[in-house]
């Protein structure tokens, strides 16, 4: 599903360029559940944002589902990525103005999904994420765990297949954790790709493999299962 | 989509709601002062546009060169009247002579009013498109008939049926009332017309104007014109432009020049220099024009400073949003319709306040604008114009926020640049540079007021009346009329003039004095007086006598003033004469018998043209002076002269204006545009201080941990009042020394149209800077005060 081949990112301030990725390869396949792992600054991000078209790699190539889609413009990625991934954010990143439903139902308004459709879209996830009852309530009125619920609702709700996670439980007690660690193995077993970037050993031995980076390079690749 | 959009914005406005305020009641002021400002231009713009045929109708003009230079006016000669329906008369509907706009009394049983109104010859219902509510509309062909405004008809005849009543003009001349028609509104260059009389009444009841028959030098009539539809204005005046010069060679030396002045540039540019057309009120339509723009702007760099100061509340959602999947575009639009509803919003509060200030503009504009409710394009062009605003105010913001890299924004790493806040601080400077310039401009113009209101005038205005007289049954009354007014304790002196004391009626040419240089073409005013015309107007003479009565030879003296002196180049004029230059002239030699400072009788900006003061030996007079008696109240003399006017005159009506007042009125145009400046300057730097508010909060706020820790170290609050406060400062000053240079060249440029002006002083700029300091600082310590006072444990609990 996803081939990068010698991937460079460089970071400049006014007066040091710093190198964030050094023509970094691996391949990820479709349904497959990979954790990256590292210590803070080795690139980690970077790659996740590259991975999820948020951002351009300076050099090298990312071939996604077959497609180079390294010089894709805004637009292009744009499109690819409100059809085809989902992200989980370290820090939930709601829309606070919005309500539970309505941070939900966002990605399916971006994609175009008729009113009606999307309410029973949205409906059902939240029934699957167990925060149906909450629906009405604003971000601020709820516990880490279940705003990270609703950030997992809004990422799956358009069904990609591809989700992004970043550090999805670093802001969570272990309890909530695990249940978003669940949630996530869920959404594999039922077919999506997951990349997860983590501090947590723990929460990296739900993956299917481990790369870990340092200094913008892999260094190793467990195998899990 | 956009649902959610609108949502979002709401939810927005709900939850900062000072932000809220400042951006929509900021908006608000500014839309409305826009609006009034508009409605205000548009009322100009559509003076005159009563007539459907507006752009085919003109007045005859003449330019006249005199001594290198030309003078532009209106009145024309009776004879060529003749001379155009003669050679050009195939090029117009309607040619129509007319008289000046004359006061007359108007009597009916024993109601007598004062009205104002034309003698017109015969089409000019036709041409002014006069709605006749009844009687005939073929009124002026008859020689004694009357046309009646409604009103006047109203005020004469109350609910009787006016047709057909036999009126006394000037307590004289019958006139029957043969037609009534709707009163003229106020932006209506024939206003004043409230009764209309045909020509040949004028030409049979009046000596003079029958002798002006066949006299190409005597100026004294105007005419409108309206041309043919298949024929343009220019085209016309090429034609008629030297019928004058050919028809009258004795006139060839002044090079008169005949055009149609057309009635589009009545009202907005009738000024004239030396015959070039040089504007009129077309130049405070910019100047207002100018200002509304600038009053609108200041309030969209409101809306623009608060929404990126405070972009960074609104990152994370950009960010979120473009991670789903939105698009680029698909935010400014977001933004864009966030900014179409806020302004909006501040329309409706808009429409509020015009409603509410629309009176009160009405007084200070000295206008009758009505909220135009059933105008579909003043709806149109709200529509364009809540658009327009939108998109000045909104797409900066919509563009600055929709730029944010979702990485950075969402990782909380986000913070905005070095420089993030440099067109914030552009856009201060150039909310207070306007402001400022404003400032300066308003005080200037209201200086030049002052320093004009100042001017001695060369008589003594307090206490002096007028009080017209121009029936003839006041001809040759005016000794006895003195003696009785001095005896009836209300004045202590009297003169009788021929024209108001603040206007000049007549001017004139043709003469010659020992000295007069070849070819001199000379042209002054010319007033005829009476006895105690020196002592009554409290004049001062430099030089020689005023009129008496022991000396018989005085019927034929003359009294110039100190310009006519200089103007005239004559030396040691007392007892000199001045006589009438054509060789068959039959004019008495007029004696120098006096000679009297300046007085300021026409425009208080200019100076004072040469004139002469003759003896009127006939007693024909227009007003009466009266020294009011100052051991008396004012209602008191009143009180006597009307009542000694009334034993003499008990069929014509007593009216007076006070010369002080009448002299006050010169200024009203431009106490007009001052009085709106105030209020226009005065809003602009209302809503740059609700900018500045707001953006002092925000600064305020965004700084809170660094207050914190700078209090746990130490610092005082005036420390902090002073570190919080200095970065508006120095805008300020820089706004300061951009418009100061801007404003005294612009200010210098309006006062050259005076001759008589203030120069732009050192002290309008320190009040201006001061004012605009003062101002400042007091908008900003709230805030500034307010974060210094908090308690750093709280503030540092925040982060």
């Amino acid at each position: 599903m996803i081939q990068i081949t010698d991937l460079e990112k460089f970071y400049k301030t006014e007066e040091v360029q710093t190198i964030a990725l050094n023509k970094l390869s691996f391949g990820v396949k479709e349904g497959e559940f990979v954790a990256i792992m590292g210590p803070s600054g080795c690139g980690k991000s970077t790659l996740l944002n590259i991975l999820g078209l948020l951002d351009d790699p300076d050099g090298g190539s990312f071939m996604f589902n077959g497609e180079e889609v390294a010089g894709y413009n805004e637009r292009k990625r744009s499109e690819l990525r409100k059809h085809n991934i989902g992200f989980v954010f370290q820090s939930f990143n709601l829309i606070d103005e919005l309500t539970v439903f309505e941070n939900v139902e966002l990605p399916l308004i971006y994609t175009g999904v008729k009113p009606a459709e999307r309410k029973k879209k949205v409906e059902e996830v939240l029934e699957k994420m167990q925060i149906m009852h909450r629906r009405n309530h604003f971000p601020q009125q709820l516990s880490g765990g279940q705003q990270q619920r609703v950030a997992v609702a809004r990422a799956v709700v358009n069904n990609p297949k591809l989700i992004l996670a970043d550090e999805p439980t670093g802001n969570l007690d272990s309890v909530n954790g695990n249940e978003v660690m669940d949630l996530l193995i869920d959404l594999n077993e039922a077919g999506t790709t997951i990349i997860m970037v983590t501090h947590s050993e723990h929460d990296a031995k739900y993956s299917h493999r481990i790369i870990r980076m340092l200094d913008g390079q892999k260094v190793t690749e467990n195998i899990l299962a | 989509m956009l649902k959610n959009y609108f949502k979002i914005a709401f939810r927005n406005l709900l939850k900062n709601k000072v932000y809220s305020f400042i951006n929509i009641s900021g908006l608000a002021i500014g839309m409305a002062a826009t609006m009034l400002i508009s409605l205000w231009i548009y009322d100009e713009l559509s003076y005159d546009s009563y007539f459907k045929e507006k752009a085919t109708i003109a007045q005859v003009f003449q330019h006249e060169s005199a001594n290198n230079n030309v003078g532009t006016g209106p009145a024309i000669p009776r004879p060529l009247e003749f001379a155009m329906r003669e050679e050009f008369g195939d090029n117009f509907k309607h040619l129509i002579m007319s008289s000046w706009n004359f006061t007359r009394y108007i009597s009916y049983g024993d109601k007598n009013i004062n009205v104002s109104g034309n003698y017109m010859q015969e089409g000019a219902v036709e041409m002014l498109e006069l709605n006749i509510i009844k009687g005939d509309k073929e009124s002026l062909k008859g020689a004694n008939s009357i046309l009646l405004s409604e009103e006047t008809a109203k005020t004469l005849f109350g609910s009787e049926d006016p047709i057909g009543k036999m009126v006394k003009i000037n307590n004289v001349n019958p006139a029957k009332v043969t037609a009534v028609y709707e009163d003229l509104s106020k932006n209506n260059s024939f206003n004043g017309l409230k009764y209309l009389m045909p020509w040949k009444f004028y030409v049979a009841s009046e000596e003079w104007v029958k002798n002006a028959e066949d006299s190409w030098g005597n100026n004294s009539f105007q005419m409108f014109a309206q041309i043919n539809d298949n024929t343009t204005m220019e085209a016309v005046t090429a034609k008629i432009l030297d019928v004058k010069k050919r028809n009258a060679p004795d006139e060839a030396e002044f090079n008169p020049q005949i055009f149609l002045f057309p009635m589009k540039d009545w009202y907005l540019r009738s000024d004239w220099e030396n015959g070039v057309q040089t504007g009129g009120r077309i130049e405070n339509v910019w100047l207002f024009g100018i200002i509304g723009v600038f009053v609108l702007l200041l309030a969209c760099i409101n809306f623009i400073n608060l929404s990126t100061a405070r972009s960074e509340k609104r990152a994370t959602e950009v960010g979120i949003r473009k991670s789903i999947g939105s698009q680029r575009g698909q935010l400014v639009f977001q933004f864009l319709t966030e900014s179409f509803l806020i302004v909006l919003l501040a329309f409706v509060v808009a429409i509020g306040i015009v409603l509410l200030s629309l009176n009160g503009f009405n007084n200070l504009a000295s206008k009758e604008i009505l909220f135009p409710w059933s105008n579909s394009l003043f709806w149109l062009s709200t529509l364009l114009f809540i658009v327009v605003t939108a998109i000045l105010a909104g797409s900066y913001p919509a563009l600055y926020l929709s730029s944010f890299n979702p990485v950075a924004v969402l990782k909380g790493t986000f913070k905005a640049g070095r420089y993030a806040s440099l067109p914030r601080k552009v856009l201060v400077v150039a909310q207070f540079t306007i402001s400022v310039a404003l400032i300066i401009g308003t005080l200037v113009v209201m200086n030049q007021i002052q320093f004009s209101k100042d001017r001695p005038t060369g008589y003594d205005k307090n206490g002096l009346v007028q009080i017209p007289v121009m029936s003839s049954e006041f001809i040759g009354k005016q000794d006895i009329m003195r003696e009785q007014f001095i005896a009836s304790g209300g004045a202590i002196h009297m003169t009788a003039m021929s024209s108001p004391t603040t206007e000049v009626w007549s001017n004139r040419g043709g003469y010659t004095w020992e000295g007069k240089p070849e070819g001199f073409q000379e042209d002054l005013a010319f007033t005829s007086v009476h006895y105690d015309f020196v002592k009554t107007l409290g004049l001062k003479l430099i030089d020689g006598r005023g009129f008496s009565r022991e000396f018989a030879t005085d019927s034929n003296a003359v009294i110039l003033n100190k310009t006519a002196v200089k103007y005239m180049g004559i030396q040691d004029p007392i007892g000199k004469y001045i006589r009438g230059s054509s060789p068959n002239s039959t004019m008495i030699p007029l004696k120098i018998i006096g000679v009297i400072d300046d007085m300021v009788v026409q425009s208080p900006y200019s100076p004072v043209k040469q004139a002469m003061y003759v003896f009127e030996q006939y007693g024909n007079i227009s007003y009466y002076n009266l020294r009011l008696n100052p051991k008396n109240s004012v209602s008191k003399n009143l009180e006597l002269v009307e009542s000694t006017f009334q034993t003499n005159f008990p069929n014509l009506p007593f009216d007076y204006q006070f010369v002080d007042e009448e002299y006050g009125k010169k200024f009203r145009s431009e106490e007009r545009v001052a009085s709106l400046a105030r209020v226009f300057t005065a809003l602009a730097i209302f809503i740059s201080c609700l900018g500045l508010f707001g953006l002092a909060s925000f600064v305020a706020e965004q700084r809170t941990k660094e207050i914190g820790v700078r209090k746990v170290l130490g610092a005082s609050i005036s420390q902090l009042w002073l570190l919080l406060s200095k970065d508006f400062i120095t805008l300020v000053v820089l706004a300061l020394v951009i418009a100061s240079p801007l404003a005294y060249y612009v200010m210098s440029g309006w006062l050259q149209k005076f001759p008589y002006r203030t120069s732009v002083g050192w002290d309008v700029f320190l009040i201006a800077c001061l004012g605009a300091l003062i101002i400042t600082l007091i908008t900003v310590s709230f805030q500034a005060i307010k974060a210094a006072s908090a308690n750093p444990v709280k503030s540092l609990r925040t982060e």
